[in-house]
């Protein structure tokens, strides 16, 4: 009796959250799953009729839709893979007893601070082809040719990517040091004493002991690269053509623009889908990963 | 036991404040369409001041002289202004309408009206329908009736800095040809001939289609062309190639290059303010902005030419349309507003906060800058189109792809018959979708 009170009791004290999270995040979600079979949209708002997988067939034919797919892939992948790999090497170097370790951490984390729209429009700038793009201006003063960075649309996404692994490297960098600075020396002492290198002791011990850390950064980078959106907005707005077009800017696209609120339901299921599959697979490499360093 | 309580005053509070919210809804609800709200319902009597709501997607300063004239002229009258931010007023305004409770007059553009309209939330203003012009009539009527009054018309064409056309010999061209060779003769000077914003979608379409208006759509055979496209009846590839192979003599000839695919509106803007460009694509909006970086600038502008010579066309249409909420209870009120607007003098006030635009009314002629000499007599010959207010709904999809593969052609990626097919696929698709 008193275990069931104690259950009610605690019980109690979550429940606001839990009407919260209902209200807020389940139930869109699950009316997102229910307006993705019905022939909502701008010109039908109501008696919505049942259309089957009509919405879901349709995703295909949609040019936007697929340019953003293969562009967030390649967005979510790299950042995934250059954020890490940067953020560990900023890390393992400013872990040095360096005079300046604090100014420098500080430096690399400050772009982290701001919104994406004013980085955005700072590397708007920055890369601009007009006579006010700094870049550029530095490029042509030394006889070399400008560079079209966002206008280029072979090179306009790896531009965002890289304006972007600028902003967020810092970031990783800081999850990284903490988990850094929790690796016992005594690790490296006895590495030292048996002679190891200092390849040696980043692989076989700083690497192995960061996976939480990189457990971390690697999710959230995976699922943030997916979901991309005001960056783009703010850089290229999905262009030249559909070169940097990205799930979520198709998305906001197709769903508010133009007004078929079902057929984009039916993507955002997709994309629900499609985020979980891909962080499974992840979290299972990096499962594995902690298994063979335990 | 105490916190128990604390916890209980909590959910008292908060069942209180979700059972306020939802008093709230229903007081929102019925506001919307002032007849519900306490001060409607004693506007019976004639002397009670009526509330009407005005949704619009520009800042109220923009109305500000028309609003003061209704205020004077209808002392029955309280408009309430609401600012809706224009990207997301049509999903606002839409909701709105679709729960019973939207604006009494709405501001729509042409494919809003036709949409609203087809839903039924458009009031018949077909009794105002012999005061306005054909050509901003057309694109606010639906099945025969006029369900929008059109307002000051927008329109854009070519800005030139008058000082470098001088100092070059330069006359503002007659024809397509002449425009081509007068950027020639600029970039052999080493001056940019024109500064183009090209990381936006729509410089590239405006100017292209401002040919094609000269060369197919003014055609007589070709009147019905934008109804039928967008009806999904016809389509571009086939019937605007020999247009977009003429306009991109701009592309192949190097007037337009890669580098303007990094440049946006504002570097443009820029760089023809600033005397680094001789020409520049847009309209009256952008004017203030390009005498505040450079107030001794010089400017006219020209319109779009083809291939024989001629008054020429502008993009453009009627920028805004003033429609009356069907199922508002404030009829008699609003069709007193919409008469007041109908009028030269309201005509006049809305133009005031919008110069450079000119009115639809029959008989209201406003004075223009004389940045616009240029292109009077393209006014005087009607001239002034935008050939996707008749494409139907879900347009802007379809203007975007067009502008994108447009990019792509710049970029060197396209070809024009790619370009074409590509907006006809956009097309077929919505039309599609709609059905």
């Amino acid at each position: 009796m008193n275990r069931t009170k104690r259950e009610i009791n605690y019980g109690m004290f979550i429940l606001p959250a839990l009407i919260f999270y209902v209200l807020f995040c389940v139930s869109p979600f699950a009316t997102m799953f229910y307006y993705s079979v019905t022939d909502y949209s701008v010109m039908k708002q109501t008696n919505l009729s049942f259309v089957g997988l009509r919405n879901y067939v349709d995703i295909p034919e949609n040019d936007l839709l697929l340019s953003g797919i293969k562009n967030s892939l390649v967005y979510a992948l790299l950042m995934t893979i250059f954020q890490s790999v940067l953020g560990i090497l900023l890390a393992v170097a400013l872990d040095k007893k360096l005079k300046t370790k604090n100014i420098l951490r500080s430096i690399y984390f400050l772009p982290a601070v701001f919104s994406p729209l004013i980085i955005g429009f700072l590397w708007n700038y920055l890369m601009s082809t007009s006579d006010f793009g700094l870049i550029n201006q530095g490029l042509t003063s030394i006889g070399l040719s400008k560079i079209n960075f966002l206008g280029d649309s072979d090179l306009a996404l790896y531009s965002v990517i890289f304006t972007q692994l600028w902003q967020w490297t810092g970031w990783a960098m800081v999850i990284f040091l903490a988990n850094l600075q929790s690796i016992s020396k005594d690790y490296y002492e006895a590495a030292e004493i048996d002679g190891a290198t200092g390849a040696q002791k980043f692989w076989r011990i700083t690497l192995p002991l960061l996976q939480p850390s990189v457990n971390v950064v690697t999710v959230t980078a995976m699922i943030g690269g997916l979901k991309v959106f005001d960056i783009i907005m703010s850089l290229t707005n999905g262009g030249p053509g559909n070169a940097t077009e990205t799930i979520m800017t198709a998305f906001i696209k197709t769903t508010f623009s133009q007004g078929f609120y079902g057929y984009g339901a039916a993507f955002g299921v997709v994309f629900f889908v499609a985020v979980m599959l891909l962080t499974m697979i992840l979290m299972q490499f990096l499962r594995k990963w902690g298994e063979k360093i335990a | 036991m105490k916190r128990f309580k604390v916890l209980g005053i909590m959910f008292l509070v908060l069942g209180l404040l979700t059972t306020a919210c939802g008093k709230s809804n229903n007081g929102n609800t019925g506001s919307a369409s002032p007849i519900a709200s306490p001060s409607a319902s004693e506007s019976a009597t004639p002397a009670e001041k009526v509330k009407l709501r005005l949704a619009y997607w520009n800042k109220e300063s923009s109305v500000q002289t028309l609003l003061d004239l209704i205020k004077q002229k209808l002392p029955n009258i309280e408009i309430e202004y609401q600012f809706i931010e224009n990207s997301q007023f049509d999903n606002i305004v839409g909701t709105q309408l679709a729960a019973g409770s939207g604006p009494d007059i709405i501001s729509v553009g042409p494919q809003a009206a036709a949409k609203y309209s087809q839903l039924g939330y458009l009031a018949d203003l077909s009794s105002f329908a012999d005061r306005f012009n054909d050509a901003g009539k057309s694109v606010y009527s639906a099945d025969g009736k006029l369900v929008a009054l059109p307002g000051i018309s927008w329109f854009e064409g070519i800005f030139y800095n008058k000082e470098i056309f001088a100092k070059y010999g330069l006359k503002p061209p007659t024809t397509f040809e002449e425009e081509l060779q007068l950027h020639e003769i600029l970039k052999k000077n080493g001056v940019k001939p024109q500064a183009m914003g090209a990381k936006s979608y729509e410089p590239m379409m405006k100017s292209s289609m401002g040919l094609i208006m000269n060369e197919f759509l003014s055609k007589p055979e070709n009147k019905d062309f934008d109804v039928k496209y967008g009806k999904g009846e016809t389509t571009l590839e086939g019937s605007w190639n020999a247009g977009l192979e003429q306009w991109s003599e701009l592309i192949k000839r190097g007037y337009l290059t890669k580098d303007m695919l990094g440049i946006d509106y504002d570097q443009a803007l820029d760089e023809f303010a600033t005397g680094k460009a001789a020409m520049w694509e847009s309209g009256p909006w952008a004017l203030d902005a390009i005498k505040q970086k450079n107030p001794n600038i010089q400017v006219d502008m020209f319109p779009f030419h083809g291939s024989t010579a001629g008054p020429g066309w502008l993009i453009g249409g009627p920028g805004v349309g003033f429609a009356a909420n069907a199922k508002s209870e404030y009829q008699d009120a609003i069709m007193q507003v919409l008469d007041l607007i109908s009028t030269p003098e309201g005509q006049k006030a809305f133009w005031q906060d919008n110069q450079g635009g000119s009115s639809y009314l029959k008989g209201a002629e406003f004075e223009m800058p004389a940045e616009y000499n240029g292109v009077k007599e393209t006014f005087k010959a009607g001239n002034v189109y935008a050939p996707w207010n008749n494409w139907g709904g879900s347009v802007s999809a379809v203007i975007q792809d067009y502008g994108k593969a447009l990019q792509e052609l710049l970029g060197g990626k396209s070809d024009v018959s790619s370009v074409l097919k590509a907006t006809d696929k956009q097309t077929e698709r919505i039309v599609k979708m709609n059905q």
